[in-house]
């Protein structure tokens, strides 16, 4: 368990070593990252074998008094800053260190697991690029810094690691930079993170300041213990919501999550299912004893997931493009984990995220896999394509699972999450957020539905003629997904003699086992089969239609069809507002900074040398004259010493 | 008997004729011809100095006179070796006109 | 009638100096210098320096005025040019004026203790002296010399001489 470390380590020197090496590399040097991540997923089994034999006696190890759960922390001193004077009382210490519970495991977990999947399938989807070993370069960089993020102790660690996050999304997004598509996606994505960023930022500096550690456990501590007033303990905890919004994509800096899908199709999936994306939801869930000591800060987590939960639903129903579908439903899904942890579901919410994390790996996986039969690079039309389940069974099955299982059918791992999320909203939350939330239920069955049955269903589009399966490396890690995206809800049970469940093992202050609400449970089975079953008529059977609803509702859909003109209010934002102001800055910066402050003292030198120069004329006779004038006023001097 | 001043006075006024020579005349040969009036300047005084203050300090006799024949050795070297630079620069410029010549600066 | 002597010697000295810094005519001016140096010679001797009056005539006197010629009629300025002073003379002329007036100034306010009786010095003396306490200076003296003799040529030396087949350097001075 101490070499722990080595996780995130491992792809860390991958990255390097592929970009020098490349060239001589076998496979451009891809082996090398999948190895690394491999070894990853090997260390994090031990690792996780050691944590599950662990207990309060290990010296490492103890109970924490706010969590409840067993917590291992490892760390070394990087730097100290700063020498104790009357100001300073004390150093600033700066370390490296991990903090092991079992939300660390179970996420690095999802982080190595889908990641070498992505990492496989990249072998075949990427086979051919012209810049084969900076893809897996930047891969092993990008995960790496989601398994440092993971498993950070304390915030600044945990900063640098978000911003590298950050930094190889924008290498991935922009991967195929030569297009403008890519490059503006890219972009999008790293300023509209780093809007959040700004605020984790200055959450983080405001706990040290208030804290004088950077360290999570001191914190957490601070925050429990009621030692920070209330004031610092809500700001601080909505600032620090401002970087998660960022990152996991919340209303309103959802808006580059949709574009992320310009790059490679494997980014996408290794964005939306286990890096970045849930790096917001992570710190929400890390930082949680902050949130719980303040009731306004969690008001405003469940009901920016709500709104973006229902919002992003609403946009997937009407969107044409399955990558974009997929998109809109990552941030709806999140937004139902920001909603859970609002609602004090914090096992719900982590459930959540690795069931999603499968799901939405698969679906992405298999709708790359589907570009790839179908031959389209960029996007895949649904109004296209269609009846692609006799050209690609494999692929077909596999992303029928994924939507069933995100969709919510019983016994698929959605379901399980999903009822628990329903279960701590309507418990903690007024009611109007558990209407919501069955709405948002539905809507995301019907889009699922919607986007499965038209792509694999129906009628053969003009798109899907030529459609073959992929390679046996994509179906076949599209088929370890499809069985995690079954099989891993059953984990939240209690099975005698093996498992306890998952709410015994990841929880926030006690231990729950698993809840079925018989009343919730049957609503929302309803719910998900009658939006497949609804699906089906109209996009199977075609014996329901639409176009009548779709005429009487034109404005609303007008309105969502166009993402409710988010994206045009941040143009008209950026338009009107921000260019106005640098406008006026820039001008500021020509006139005064550059002008005056730059060309002014450079102005004044010039014009002193053209002044100055006249005196070198170039003429032996005046540089004798000079040295004359020297010998007058050396022969004064020695005169005066010597009287 | 001719007092020390004197012979000092005739080499202050033989440097100050000869540098005036030096700083205002256009052609690089009468600038060599005016440092040796220079050299002349205080080889003389070197010289009185030595008459006179013969043993007197530090200084030997003929120490002043010794100084004055390494003075125009130096001289005839620096002579030879000047005029071998103005045959070049005439060559090269076609000019021994020192005012014509500005090419040493910026 | 030392200072008679002194005088004439002056009056050559300073006035050949005024006309090397005068003249208009280079050569003129090498014959003005040779009339300064001569006078320069003339107060050696009655500083009783027999041997450096003896040089100052062989070595300016003979030499130094010979390669002055030679030099002015190899850059063939012997067409008089209309001016002969640059233009910074007055400044030139106001720094010579200054610079003497403080040389002299410095002379007269600061009088040496001069010996009174001034022995005539043996010439024995000055050579023993030369070559025994002065011998190292002599000798880098004689180094300086060779240098710039070998100095001299390689400047003057013709470069851009091409060496073909079997011509001749073209234009070997």
């Amino acid at each position: 368990m101490p070499l722990a470390f080595l996780i995130p380590v491992f792809s860390f020197a991958a990255c390097p070593l592929i970009i020098l090496f490349q060239r001589w590399l076998p496979l451009r040097g891809a082996p090398l990252a999948i190895l690394a991540i491999a070894g990853g997923f090997v260390v994090w089994i031990l690792a996780t074998v050691g944590f599950l034999a662990a207990s309060a006696d290990h010296p490492a190890c103890d109970v924490s008094p706010i969590t409840h759960a067993l917590t291992c922390h490892f760390t070394t001193t990087w730097f100290d800053a700063g020498v104790p004077s009357e100001i300073i009382t004390d150093s600033i210490h700066l370390n490296w260190g991990m903090l092991i519970d079992p939300l660390t495991i179970v996420l690095l977990g999802l982080i190595t697991f889908v990641a070498l999947g992505v990492q496989l399938y990249s072998l075949e989807y990427m086979k051919g690029d012209p810049r084969f070993g900076w893809y897996y370069a930047w891969q092993a960089l990008f995960v790496a810094a989601m398994l440092t993020l993971a498993l950070a102790d304390n915030f600044l660690l945990l900063y640098i690691a978000w911003e590298l996050v950050g930094l190889c999304s924008y290498l991935l997004i922009g991967f195929w930079f030569e297009n403008p598509g890519p490059r503006e996606a890219a972009k999008k994505a790293f300023v509209v993170t780093r809007i959040g960023d700004v605020g984790l930022l200055v959450g983080i500096l405001l706990l040290w300041v208030n804290v004088g550690s950077f360290s999570m456990t001191e914190a957490f501590a601070a925050a429990a213990s009621g030692q920070l007033s209330d004031g610092v303990i809500t700001a601080s905890a909505i600032l620090l919501l401002l970087g998660a919004m960022g990152k996991s994509a919340q209303f309103p800096f959802h808006v580059w999550l949709p574009d992320a899908m310009e790059g490679p199709t494997p980014v996408s999936a290794l964005i939306h299912a286990a890096t970045m994306v849930i790096a917001g939801v992570y710190l929400v869930a890390r930082a949680y004893p902050i949130f719980a000591a303040s009731p306004e800060a969690l008001m405003v987590v469940a009901s920016i997931g709500l709104v973006t939960a229902l919002g992003a639903a609403t946009i997937a129903l009407v969107s044409t493009d399955l990558k974009r579908i997929l998109a809109y439903s990552t941030v709806s899904h999140l937004g139902l984990m920001m909603l859970s942890l609002g609602a004090l579901g914090w096992t719900a919410a982590v459930f959540h995220l690795m069931a999603h994390g499968f799901a939405k790996a698969l679906l992405f996986l298999g709708a790359g896999s589907v570009m790839h039969g179908v031959g389209a690079h960029g996007d895949v039309d649904i109004r296209r394509v269609g009846g692609l389940r006799r050209a690609m069974p494999l692929t077909a099955a596999a992303f029928s699972i994924g939507a069933l299982s995100l969709g919510g059918i019983p016994i698929l791992s959605g379901f399980w999450s999903k009822d628990e999320i329903l279960l701590a909203v309507s418990h903690n939350l007024p009611v109007i957020f558990i209407v919501l939330t069955m709405l948002t239920v539905f809507l995301s069955a019907l889009y699922m539905a919607r986007a499965m049955f038209v792509v694999f269903f129906g009628t053969q589009g003009e798109d899907s003629h030529h459609a073959h399966e992929s390679p046996i490396l994509m179906t076949g890690v599209l088929s370890i997904l499809a069985v995690l995206a079954i099989g891993f809800g059953w984990i939240a049970f209690n099975w005698p003699g093996a498992f306890d469940g998952f709410g015994t093992f990841v929880f926030y202050d006690h231990a729950e086992g698993f809840h079925f609400n018989v009343v919730l449970g049957v609503l929302s089975i309803l719910l998900a089969v009658g939006a497949f079953a609804l699906a089906w008529l109209v996009y199977v059977r075609r014996t329901l239609s639409i176009q009548s609803w779709r005429a009487r509702f034109a404005p609303v859909l007008r309105v969502v069809e166009n993402r409710y003109y988010v994206d045009e209010t941040y143009q008209w934002v950026i338009d009107r507002v921000v260019l106005t102001v640098s406008a006026a800055l820039a001008f500021f910066d020509r006139a005064v900074v550059n002008d005056v402050g730059i060309n002014g003292p450079a102005d004044v030198v010039r014009k002193a040398g053209i002044a100055l120069r006249l005196h070198v004329t170039g003429h032996v006779y005046t540089y004798a004259l000079v040295v004359a004038l020297g010998v007058i006023a050396l022969a004064i001097f020695w005169w005066l010493r010597s009287v | 008997m001719v007092p020390l001043l004197y012979f000092q006075l005739l080499g202050a006024a033989l440097f100050g004729i000869g540098l005036y020579g030096a700083l205002a005349r256009r052609s690089a040969v009468l600038i060599i011809l005016s440092i040796e009036l220079m050299l002349n300047a205080v080889n003389i005084n070197l010289i009185a100095a030595a008459s006179y203050l013969n043993g007197i300090g530090r200084f030997a006799a003929f120490d002043g006179q010794i100084i004055a024949i390494f003075v125009i050795t130096v001289a005839a070297a620096e002579v030879g070796l000047a005029f071998a630079i103005i045959l070049r620069m005439y060559r090269n410029r076609g000019t021994i006109n020192v005012d014509e010549i500005n090419i040493l600066k910026w | 009638m030392q200072l008679a002597l002194f005088i004439i010697v002056a009056i050559f000295t300073i006035g050949g100096a005024l006309g090397v810094v005068a003249t208009r005519n280079v050569v003129h001016a090498a014959l003005f210098l040779l009339l300064s140096l001569l006078g320069a010679a003339g107060a050696y001797l009655l500083l009783f320096a027999e041997f450096l009056a003896l040089v100052q005539v062989l070595i300016y006197g003979g030499a130094v005025t010979i390669v002055v010629l030679f030099a002015v009629m190899l850059t063939r300025s012997s067409e008089y040019p209309r001016i002969t002073d640059n233009r910074q003379w007055p400044l030139g002329l106001i720094t010579a004026l200054v610079l003497s007036s403080v040389l002299g100034a410095a002379f007269w306010l600061t009088p040496a203790d001069a010996d009174a009786e001034r022995k005539a010095p043996v010439f024995t003396d000055l050579a023993s002296s030369l070559f025994t306490k002065w011998a190292l200076p002599f000798e880098i003296a004689s180094l300086v010399l060779l240098v710039a003799l070998i100095g001299a040529i390689i400047i003057a030396r013709q470069q851009n001489v091409v060496v073909t087949d079997d011509t001749s350097p073209e234009g070997e001075d």
